[in-house]
């Protein structure tokens, strides 16, 4: 068959002035926002972006376009100059690794860019940030584990992926608020699981296979957790583990209403997006805003887990 | 000369001779298999967890989806093609899967929508490949990203929790045995089926061994190319709605890097890049010996950086020896051998 170049080209033309002509829909908006997501496909990140879009709408006075870093530093990167070469008015980034992206975001500001970092701030305070802070998301679970995790337990640890700050953070407060005080307690195991489901689940069938005794399961996130909670449920009854996770998932939030995970701290990427975008709108407009916000985690396990039920309700995640 | 050494070989140990032929014949046939086999006993010795029906049973659940991907690959790689894009369409069709069964609380039309997603998903890239001509790389590397795309569009970025009765599908048993293991010996006995004894395997063998020749012959090139690439399409789609069922959630971002895993398992069972040359139980091989180094590193709770170290040095001695044995064998047959004993070929 021969094939019709002209035909495709025509068609690639035709679709890509469509693009452009819808996102420039709001050509009369004031100011322009660009929002770098670290990712849009973990579930949390896919939450907070959209979160800012939904905040964003509040604003008529702001366009905000959205831009996808797939978890990858030099997409952020291209992402940080292309919205430069844009002339993008501010920049909202939840950044991939903090440390690699601040270079290219000093850069920047040099060149005259505006900034809000989301979750996590950066390793300088002179970017305003909006962020939750890790130690704390993992020292409310920590502080519980001290009452609940007898003595002698044998635990397992679920990490997030190597030299990220918020699950260094956690396991840090996880160090400090629990194993620091509780000699006793055991690691039999910890291994990176990268935030993953999949990979939760995987590592929690080995160890019950390696493990038989293990008493808790201290996961620097929800979706680790969660996983960790699948192979424990098609152990068929071998272990009863204490689940420990954070982010206040919808997911976690049901597991712990049905008594298969303990607790988790909400990292409510509702707040982190008003407020993030709300300091981004002052900053235009030249108000003052505080420029070193955070925002609190809370403590959920069943006594109060409706609450966080309710949220995702709210926002759809839960029918 | 040769007349005298042999002469001299049979004289002094008839038995050990005899011995190390069936060696050789049994270890250029057989090398993948003896490489397993020698990993279970070694395990065996380095864990005691390891050697029980139920860690056997957690292994074998565990490579189950990325083995259904391997046996679609095997297809591939044999006919002289390759899908890049396996773990993105698992991801889509997965999903597809999941928001069918929310929408009709019926798991096997759910399963059937995975599949006619996967299908239909791999008919785009036959069509690339085949009418459009593009080489399977870039067409397969196209859907990869398109078919991300399409997922993360589907729930804006966010999770499907609350499967319900849909994880029977991945978590359930039927007399003992898990479902994603039955799963992956009905798609290994079809695999081994269409290579061994249709029309379409003798074919798929035939183009991926020399194109142009089975072109020559009649075959019908194109027409094949697309069925590969549609029975792989199945696969792909079962592979999805099986891995939603077992983590028990719709994941848009699920089996980022599922076909590196599946090509590893297909190569280390003996597929070859070149085409033309594999097998579905070389493959099924390939598949546990990666299951069986994972589950032994976490067993011994060796720390995850080491075991990617670790993974990458004894595929690449697992595939040396393999190449290695099947390099000797064909030296023998050309009369060629290194042992300096008598050959069948011509004498130098």
């Amino acid at each position: 068959m021969r094939f019709g170049f002209k035909t495709l080209a025509a068609a690639m033309t035709v679709a890509l002035t469509t693009a452009f002509v819808a996102s420039d829909a709001s050509a009369d908006a004031k100011y322009t926002v660009a929002y770098l997501a670290r990712s849009q496909r973990d579930s949390f990140a896919a939450w907070l972006a959209n979160s800012i879009v939904k905040q964003a709408a509040k604003f008529p006075d702001i366009t905000l376009t959205v831009f996808d870093g797939q978890s990858r530093n030099e997409v952020m990167q291209s992402n940080i100059e292309n919205a430069v070469q844009n002339k993008f008015d501010l920049i909202i980034i939840q950044p991939y690794d903090p440390a690699i992206q601040l270079g290219p975001v000093k850069e920047a500001m040099g060149q005259g860019m505006k900034f809000v970092a989301a979750n996590p701030k950066f390793p300088d305070d002179s970017i305003p940030y909006v962020d939750a802070n890790p130690y704390q998301q993992g020292g409310e679970n920590a502080k519980l584990g001290l009452k609940q995790i007898p003595q002698n337990a044998q635990v397992v640890v679920l990490m997030g992926p190597p030299g990220n700050p918020h699950s260094d953070g956690r396991r840090e407060a996880w160090q400090k608020e629990f194993f620091d005080k509780r000699p006793d307690v055991k690691i039999l195991d910890q291994q990176v699981a990268n935030w993953n489901k999949d990979e939760g689940l995987r590592l929690m069938e080995d160890w019950i296979q390696a493990h038989p005794k293990i008493v808790a399961v201290i996961s620097m996130n929800d979706n680790m957790a969660s996983g960790a909670i699948e192979a424990v449920k098609a152990s068929g009854g071998k272990v009863h583990p204490l689940v420990y996770g954070v982010d206040g998932t919808a997911e976690a939030c049901l597991l712990i209403k049905d008594g298969l995970m303990t607790s988790t701290t909400l990292q409510n990427a509702n707040d982190l997006a008003a407020k993030s975008v709300t300091m981004a709108h002052d900053i235009l407009t030249g108000a003052k805003p505080d420029l070193h916000q955070m925002i609190q985690a809370k403590l959920y396990t069943k006594d109060n887990v409706d609450e966080c039920i309710d949220l995702h309700k709210s926002i759809g995640d839960i029918k | 000369m040769n007349d005298d050494v042999a002469r001299s070989a049979v004289r002094q140990t008839p038995r050990v001779h005899r011995l190390r032929g069936l060696w050789s014949n049994a270890s250029n046939q057989y090398s993948i298999f003896i490489i397993l086999v020698i990993m279970i006993v070694i395990s065996s010795f380095m864990s005691p967890a390891f050697l029980s029906v139920h860690n056997f049973a957690n292994i074998s659940r565990q490579i189950s989806i990325t083995t259904i991907l391997a046996f679609g690959e095997t297809l591939l790689i044999i006919g002289g093609m390759l899908d890049l894009s396996c773990g993105s369409v698992m991801a889509l069709a997965g999903l597809m899967a999941v928001l069918v069964y929310k929408a009709t609380g019926v798991g096997a039309i759910a399963m059937v929508a995975g599949v006619a997603t996967g299908v239909l998903a791999n008919y785009a890239n036959g069509i690339l490949v085949t009418t459009f001509r593009l080489p399977p790389f870039i067409a397969t590397l196209a859907m990869l990203t398109s078919a991300r795309g399409a997922a993360l569009l589907l729930t804006r970025g966010q999770p499907v929790y609350q499967l319900g009765d849909f994880v029977v599908w991945g978590q359930g048993a039927i007399l003992g045995v898990p479902t994603p293991i039955l799963f992956v010996i009905v798609v290994a006995v079809l695999t081994w089926y269409i290579l061994n004894h249709t029309r379409l395997g003798r074919y798929i063998f035939a183009i991926g061994g020399n194109q142009e020749a089975a072109r020559a012959s009649g075959i019908a090139i194109n027409r094949i190319k697309l069925q590969a690439y549609l029975i792989n399409g199945a696969f792909v789609g079962l592979a999805g709605g099986l891995y939603m069922s077992r983590v028990n959630a719709g994941l848009p971002d699920a089996g980022t890097g599922f076909e590196l895993d599946a090509l590893t398992s297909s190569i280390i069972g003996g597929v070859s890049f070149s085409g033309g040359i594999g097998t579905a139980t070389g493959t099924l091989a390939g598949a546990f010996i990666v299951g069986f180094l994972g589950n032994i590193m976490n067993l011994l709770g060796i720390q995850s950086y080491v075991q990617q170290v670790i993974k990458g040095g004894i595929i690449a001695l697992a595939v040396a020896y393999d190449i290695a044995s099947k390099s000797h064998r064909t030296r023998k047959i050309l009369g060629d051998s290194p042992t300096g004993e008598a050959g069948r070929g011509t004498k130098t």
